[in-house]
């Protein structure tokens, strides 16, 4: 008896949580004529950026997780659209405004590009959809510096100007050092590289004081003592990088991040941006998403719909305030 | 002996069925996407990277590093044939690798630039294996004021390229060093001549241009000669069966050739930025600059084809070093190797080697095997490749411009780049046609935005002091050497060949 009243519970349960499920389904269905997503048409996936790089292990980490756990029900099609940084990719998409099916991943580029070039495109523009993670940038010296910590490195920096490598200069490698030296009181020489392989070179050859860089990059040098951390930028320290203190943690916090989040076409449907939002939700919650996230030491800052809209316009406009104020873009 | 049991553990990984078929795939592919012109091995590893998501860590990384050195074998081909570099380390390739092919040396040229390769890749690989930790040091000494300096020897090299004509020879370097200023300034962040277009912003690619001059340049010259009109016509003589291998002469007048460029092909790969084209280029001067005979170069000297061959692939094997060691990778194609290793949840850096010994010492294995496949694979398929060159030209021609333009197109999907291109096929005919150098103008497209970054981070570093050059060692070891390869060598060259002549005289 109990057995069957236990039974009779969960079916009741599960009859109760399809029919609540159902019912929005069913008015949305009347309302729009068709439901969101139709399984007959293909999901034009956008990768504005070559195989291999960032933008593309996360749009396909994530195409991964959509497909394990039937959460989409057509077909995916993933396309790389590589060219002008990202200009190329996210230019398709602005393209389509209005097609439902037509999404893409973010990246740093996608504010810092419309900052550099003329491109058609804001990163307003786009239907928001979520902000998953942030990357951060972590602060190293060379392993054998006699810098052991952030207080020590202010102090040698507020007595004689120190430099710092990064990779680019619209980019969110030379705004962190930047506004952390306006806050932390202290001036600095910033030194541009092309990648972080020249960079950190340099700071290994001891041509440079310190460098900023994506902490997953450098980890390798980290753990064998060649590189030493002494700050990081998000809001919290990854595991990786225990013991060193985030830029919040001094006081100095400079609300900078580079953004990682899912784009939908220019006015996209309301129910499509609603139904992305509440997929995106369990896709976060999943294993595989926090196995991601550790292996690329990412900070999971989560913001949704609007919310992410208003993120990305005040970093969009923190960035060119500080690019302008250096003369970097007009 | 404790190298000897590790290269052996390594064998002992990298020796399984699966992993010698993993190991074979990524040659052929590496030698076709080195054979298809604009297409290089970093483009191609990053397109089959997706692939081995999936794989076993040490079958895949075979495989992307075969494909990287594999098409160090392939791009030759085409520079040999069709006077098309098929990847960037292959442009000094053309320079006496084509005109060999011109005077009907098509076939000893192939087996040379294979057995060159694979003697390169193969002391390269001997070189990690005894090495490594000794090299890594070298890579780690390289900061901005080393690149600085690097980038003046190689501007030696221009006086090399510039050729008999010097006034057109450096206005054909101005002109790369100017193509060499668009995109963002790295340092101040502004847009130079980008016009607004998203396209440029990363500056102008030296492959789209060295195509467009070289490849196309000699394809619009072929059909200016009217070369399409002859039935069997071809720039490229090759009939006699009994031409197919090299002459004792082709053996023993490269043999310290090989020697040489081994070596300064692997320490120029060794360090992390400079790679396989800037070895190729420096190997390519620097044995001009001690020949006998320099005046034969550019008409199709062996060992103007051997030099850059061997360096090349020397480099490929030396930027595993800063990969293996720092976790820093040397060239395009080892960060896509880098990308896998974090993509596998690896973690490269110091510890790498001993952390994960296995798939450090299967790769090295792996690569000595590599090498020796690519050697078998190259001679059996170069009667394949000289049947190409039968084709009449009225055919081959066109496909040559439509391969060319889906190779170029396809790497980045840009138009701009395609279309600079043929904008510099066209120019490249024209320079042919009025005795400009199209080489010293890629040779300063390469070296310019590099040798400019590196001068202004150092001096931004120095905060404007040059004393920076004497005071840090590894800058004064290396104006050292171009002290010696400017001044010293010349002279003994000199005192060799009056010596020589002395002794004809007297006999």
């Amino acid at each position: 008896m109990t057995i069957s009243m236990k039974l009779d519970g969960a079916w009741l349960r599960a009859a109760a949580f399809a029919t609540v499920l159902s019912v929005p389904a069913l008015l949305a269905g009347s309302a729009v004529a068709e439901d969101y997503p139709s399984p007959d048409e293909t999901l034009d996936w956008t990768i504005a950026f070559g195989p291999g790089g960032g933008n593309d292990i996360m749009a396909r980490t994530i195409i991964d997780i959509l497909n394990k756990y039937d959460l989409y029900p057509g077909d995916i099609s993933a396309e790389n659209r590589a060219g002008g940084s990202g200009a190329v990719g996210w230019g398709y998409l602005f393209g389509q405004a209005g097609n439902a099916y037509g999404i893409s991943t973010t990246s740093g580029s996608f504010v810092t590009t419309p900052l550099q070039a003329d491109t058609p495109w804001q990163p307003e523009d786009f239907t928001p959809v979520a902000l998953l993670a942030t990357d951060d940038l972590v602060l190293v010296v060379n392993g054998s510096s006699e810098i052991q910590n952030i207080e020590e490195f202010i102090a040698m920096a507020k007595e004689s100007p120190v430099n710092i490598g990064g990779t680019g200069t619209v980019n969110v490698d030379f705004i962190v050092p930047t506004l952390f030296a306006q806050r932390a009181g202290f001036e600095f020489d910033y030194v541009s590289f092309n990648s972080m392989a020249d960079q950190t070179t340099a700071l290994l050859s001891d041509a440079l004081d310190a460098m900023v860089g994506n902490p997953g990059e450098i980890l390798g040098l980290i753990d064998s003592g060649e590189l030493r951390p002494l700050v990081f930028s998000g809001q919290s320290t990854p595991a990786a990088l225990e013991g060193v203190p985030t830029m919040g943690d001094l006081g100095y916090d400079i609300g900078v991040s580079m953004p990682r989040g899912l784009i939908l076409t220019p006015g996209a449907p309301k129910e499509a941006q609603e139904w992305w939002i509440a997929t995106m939700q369990q896709v976060v919650e999943t294993p595989e998403w926090d196995e991601y996230i550790e292996k690329n030491t990412l900070t999971p800052t989560v913001l949704y719909g609007e919310e992410f809209r208003e993120f990305l316009a005040s970093t969009k406009s923190g960035f060119s305030e500080v690019l302008r104020s250096v003369g970097a873009i007009d | 002996m404790d190298i000897f049991s590790d290269l052996m553990m390594g064998l002992s990984v990298a020796i399984t069925p699966i992993n010698m078929v993993y190991l074979l795939v990524g040659a052929m592919v590496g030698m076709i996407v080195g054979v298809i012109p604009g297409f290089g091995p970093s483009a191609g590893l990053a397109i089959l990277l997706p692939i081995t998501f999936g794989m076993d860590p040490i079958g895949a990384i075979m495989m992307l590093a075969a494909i990287y050195y594999g098409a160090m074998y392939g791009g030759t081909i085409t520079s040999i044939l069709l006077n098309t570099p098929g990847e960037s380390a292959t442009v000094a390739s053309t320079f006496d690798g084509f005109p060999l092919a011109k005077k009907g040396r098509a076939g000893p040229a192939l087996v040379m630039q294979a057995v060159a390769s694979f003697v390169g890749g193969t002391v390269g690989v001997i070189l990690i294996t005894v090495l490594a930790p000794l090299f890594a040091q070298v890579s780690r000494s390289f900061g901005p004021p080393e690149y600085f300096l690097l980038a003046m020897m190689g501007m030696l090299t221009l006086i090399v390229m510039i050729g008999s004509n010097w006034k057109l020879g450096l206005l054909s370097a101005l002109i790369g060093f100017a193509l060499g200023t668009v995109g963002v300034d790295l340092e101040t962040g502004q847009g130079r001549y980008t016009f607004g277009s998203a396209e440029l912003i990363g500056g102008i690619y030296f492959i789209p241009i060295a195509i467009g001059l070289f490849g196309l340049g000699e394809l619009f010259y072929a059909f200016y000669q009217g070369l399409h009109k002859t039935g069997t016509g071809s720039i490229v003589q090759y009939d006699k069966e009994e031409r197919f291998w090299p002459t004792a002469q082709d053996w023993i007048s490269t043999r310290m050739t090989m020697a040489r460029h081994s070596v300064l092909g692997f320490v120029v790969g060794v360090i992390p930025g400079a790679g396989a084209t800037i070895a190729s280029l420096m190997a390519y001067s620097t044995e001009r600059s001690i020949s006998k005979n320099p005046e034969k170069f550019g008409k199709g000297e062996m060992a103007g084809l051997v030099a850059p061959e061997t360096a090349n692939n020397a480099a490929s094997s030396g930027a595993m070093i800063p990969l293996l060691t720092l976790g820093i990778p040397g060239s395009a194609s080892t960060a896509v190797l880098l990308a896998a290793f974090l993509l596998w949840g690896l973690r490269p850096g110091p510890l790498f080697m001993e952390q994960n010994p296995e798939l450090a010492w299967g790769l090295i294995a792996s690569m000595y095997l590599g090498n020796m496949a690519l050697l078998t694979i190259s001679i059996f398929a170069i009667p394949l490749f000289v049947k190409l060159i039968k084709v009449p030209y009225r055919i081959l021609g066109p496909t040559v411009l439509v391969i060319c333009t889906l190779g170029t197109f396809s790497v980045n999907a840009s138009f701009v780049e395609t279309y600079l291109m043929f904008g510099a096929g066209i120019a490249g005919f024209f320079m042919r046609l009025y005795g400009f150098s199209p080489a010293a103008l890629v040779l300063a497209l390469v070296l310019g935005p590099l040798a400019e970054e590196a001068l202004r981070q150092t001096l931004t570093i120095s905060r404007g002091s040059f004393g920076i050059f004497i005071d840090r060692p590894a800058s004064l070891s290396i104006i050292g050497v171009t002290i010696a390869l400017v001044v010293l060598l010349p002279l003994l060259n000199r005192f060799g060949k009056s010596a020589g002549d002395a002794e004809k005289a007297g006999t």
